[in-house]
């Protein structure tokens, strides 16, 4: 299990990241939302011990995580870099030893990896030989072949098209079955929504969201509903509760409520007649409410 | 496996195998097989020159003899008889040049007209005319023999070097003073060569791993401290391996050409063991605690770099530093007991350039070498603290402004780590 507790990190005046607490069970995946400068990479330092926390701490099965478990984490920084002149293979296997793994050990499964994420080119092949989406493929094996237990990765879906896309996927749920503990940060809203069971979103270094991905957006009410009736946009706007009314391309319309319960009333009018092809009242999306979040206070 | 070996050996195998390893290994070899062709070319040359042809106009036929030795390599043109003649000769290019030679009672009287080729054999031209004019006034003075001989016989003269020490004159073998002269120089020219090539070497190797993030990588798998020695050692083992492959290569060209006419008269009067001792005393030490001054220094810069184009920026001070070390040793190499060259002895950057000068020229006493290298090693402990306690936290700045700035953010992490660590552990 990894516990983070109450971290708080300030340089000179600046408070990078201040009271950020979560807690990772085997198996989970987590994901860090935020936008560009909100303390992301610094609480990955702060958990990789290249940063020291000035208040709180990180706690590994329960002790501080310190250089004895680096042989037990996978990283991915956030820009991608590998040596251009190394052959994929001698790449794979100096990370792997750097890792506390002998060469024997991870030779073998060299193949199997390449043929999983689908890498073109040969395992001798100079690195700079690749194209920019290979590169990051051998830099995700390189974090995952050696079975970390902790797998930290910084914008993993960046750049990748949805195909890999979906083979990363497939690669972070195989050690998630394998009871690895993961969190990832991401600008992708979806990728967040379709993996993680939790998130937690950082805004100026304080937690503003956290919990079960399900439960953030409940908390937010099922304010948006999407509605495909014989009311007019006019007749919706008369309903007290109806902030606004759009059209999707599809030709449904999206009712914003400023309560979830107006919904009930809608229904009714909607369906006097009977039958009606669409009425799902849902919550907002990630998306939505990470663009709320972020916008607040800075208004 | 240690991290730290995983880490050198990366290092080493990544450059021995690169392009430009092979290159700069090649480089000096070529070079110098270049220089050696050429001066055995020239040397061959010079011995199968087809002889000079010259007239010589004199009414004294012993003179003419005089210059068709053997020795001369001058053809001599018996049929010119008169100045006219030569100078004829000389404009249709028959002759390269020609002397008049008038004998006046006991007096010569000599010009020598020719088209820039002969100006290297005036001198002893001069000389020889001079001894033969010595013998006809001799011949005159109905000296003997014996009395032309004491009268041209040379003064003896007898040098001694001492070197000043302790109070007291030590006598000095010049020999042996030029071998150290010469070492000293040798090895500041290498030491500057290996500076540049190297701390180069090492700065990319550092600024590429922040430049492309792998960095972090390694630093979430080993310490700070491991990558830091581990990057030094595998460089210093590829330098290692370069000048084993000179003194290889050397030994073995030593072994093969050595009973050659040529390389005899080059090294036949040098001695092999007492240069190989002097380099391998005092200034073996010089040049390993200097190199490895510089290349701490380097991989100290190289952090503060954030992207590989600043790799070149970065290491700039320490080429001038090195570049002014190097001045100073020529300098100390002419005037050895000049104050600044003193000075610059005992200054740990420098000492190396400067002190093997100094040893050489007899000019410091042994407690002031070996406060110099006590200097020198200790202040390569400092800064290897120092680069260490920095690299840390360099690594994790990537700021566009200059390296005072990234200096300053570097320490203010570093200060605020140690502040957090301190608070932990209270």
């Amino acid at each position: 299990m990894l516990e983070v507790k109450n971290l708080r990190k300030t340089f000179g005046d600046l408070t990078a990241v201040e009271d950020v607490s979560f807690t990772i069970r085997p198996g989970d995946i987590m994901g860090l939302i935020g936008q560009n400068g909100a303390g992301k990479t610094t609480t990955f330092r702060i958990i990789l011990d290249l940063l020291t926390a000035d208040e709180g701490e990180v706690l590994w099965e329960n002790k501080h995580l310190s250089k004895k478990i680096f042989n037990k984490i996978g990283y991915l920084p956030e820009e991608r870099g590998l040596y251009p002149k190394v052959s994929i293979e001698n790449q794979i296997l100096y990370f792997a030893q750097l890792r506390g793994k002998k060469k024997s050990e991870i030779s073998p499964l060299i193949d199997d990896w390449l043929k999983k994420f689908d890498v073109k080119g040969k395992k001798t092949d100079k690195v700079k030989t690749l194209s920019k989406g290979n590169q990051q493929k051998v830099q995700l094996i390189c974090t995952l072949i050696h079975e970390p237990e902790l797998i930290i990765l910084d914008e993993p879906f960046s750049g990748l098209d949805p195909v890999n896309a979906e083979l990363l996927e497939e690669g972070i749920r195989e050690a998630q079955g394998k009871g690895a503990r993961i969190i990832f940060s991401s600008h992708n809203m979806n990728n967040v929504e379709e993996l993680c069971d939790s998130l937690i979103m950082l805004k100026n270094g304080r937690q503003v969201l956290h919990g079960a991905v399900r439960d953030i957006r409940e908390q937010f009410g099922r304010t948006k509903l999407f509605l495909e009736s014989d009311l007019s946009r006019e007749a919706l706007l008369e309903f007290p509760g109806v902030q606004r009314v759009e059209k999707n391309r599809d030709g449904i319309d999206i009712v914003y409520l400023t309560q979830a319960d107006e919904g009930k009333a809608i229904f009714e009018v909607a369906t006097r007649n009977g039958y009606i092809p669409t009425f799902s009242q849902q919550p907002p999306t990630l998306e939505e409410i990470f663009k709320r979040m972020a916008g607040e206070r800075n208004e | 496996m240690n991290k730290f070996w995983v880490i050198t050996k990366e290092v080493y195998k990544k450059n021995i195998k690169s392009f430009g390893f092979i290159v700069m290994v090649l480089i000096p070899l070529i070079i110098m097989g270049f220089i050696a062709g050429m001066t055995y070319y020239f040397s061959q040359e010079a011995q199968n020159a087809e002889p000079t042809p010259i007239a010589v106009v004199t009414d004294d036929p012993a003179l003419q003899e005089l210059f068709s030795d053997e020795e001369w390599n001058f053809e001599i043109a018996e049929d010119i008889t008169t100045e006219e003649d030569a100078e004829t000769a000389l404009t249709a290019e028959d002759i390269e040049g020609y002397m008049v030679i008038n004998t006046d009672a006991q007096t010569l009287q000599a010009e020598i007209v020719h088209a820039n080729e002969l100006s290297n054999q005036i001198p002893i031209i001069t000389e020889v005319l001079t001894n033969y004019q010595t013998m006809l006034r001799a011949d005159d003075l109905e000296l003997a023999p014996e009395q032309v001989m004491s009268l041209t016989e040379p003064v003896e003269v007898e040098e001694t070097v001492v070197s000043i020490e302790e109070g007291a004159l030590t006598e000095e073998d010049t020999t042996d003073r030029m071998i150290q002269e010469w070492s000293a120089y040798a090895v500041s020219i290498a030491i500057m060569a290996f500076i540049m090539t190297y701390s180069g070497i090492i700065a990319e190797e550092v600024a590429n791993e922040k430049g492309t993030r792998i960095m972090e990588i390694i630093l979430s798998s080993a310490t700070a401290t491991n990558h830091f020695f581990g990057k030094l050692v595998g460089v210093i083992m590829v330098m290692l391996t370069q000048i084993a492959i000179y003194a290889a290569v050397g030994f073995g060209a030593y072994l093969y050409f050595r009973d050659t006419d040529f390389v005899q008269g080059l090294i036949g009067e040098m001695d092999i063991m007492g240069m190989l001792q002097e380099l391998l005393g005092y200034t073996l030490i010089f040049f390993v605690a200097g190199v490895l001054i510089y290349v701490i220094l380097a991989a100290f810069f190289g952090s503060l770099a954030t992207k590989m184009e600043d790799v070149n920026k970065a290491v700039t001070p320490i080429v001038f530093i090195a570049l002014a070390g190097f001045y100073v040793g020529l300098f100390a190499f002419t005037s050895p007991e000049n104050t600044l060259a003193v000075v610059f002895s005992y200054i740990p950057l420098f000492t190396p350039f400067v002190m093997p000068f100094r040893i050489a020229s007899g000019t410091v006493a042994t407690s002031g070498i070996w406060l110099s290298i006590v200097g020198t090693v200790g202040f390569a402990a400092l800064i290897s603290a120092v680069a260490l306690a920095f690299y840390r936290s360099n690594v994790l700045v990537y700021s566009d402004t200059n390296i005072l700035g990234t200096i300053k953010r570097s320490w203010n992490i570093m200060q605020s780590n140690k502040k957090a660590r301190r608070q932990r552990d209270a």
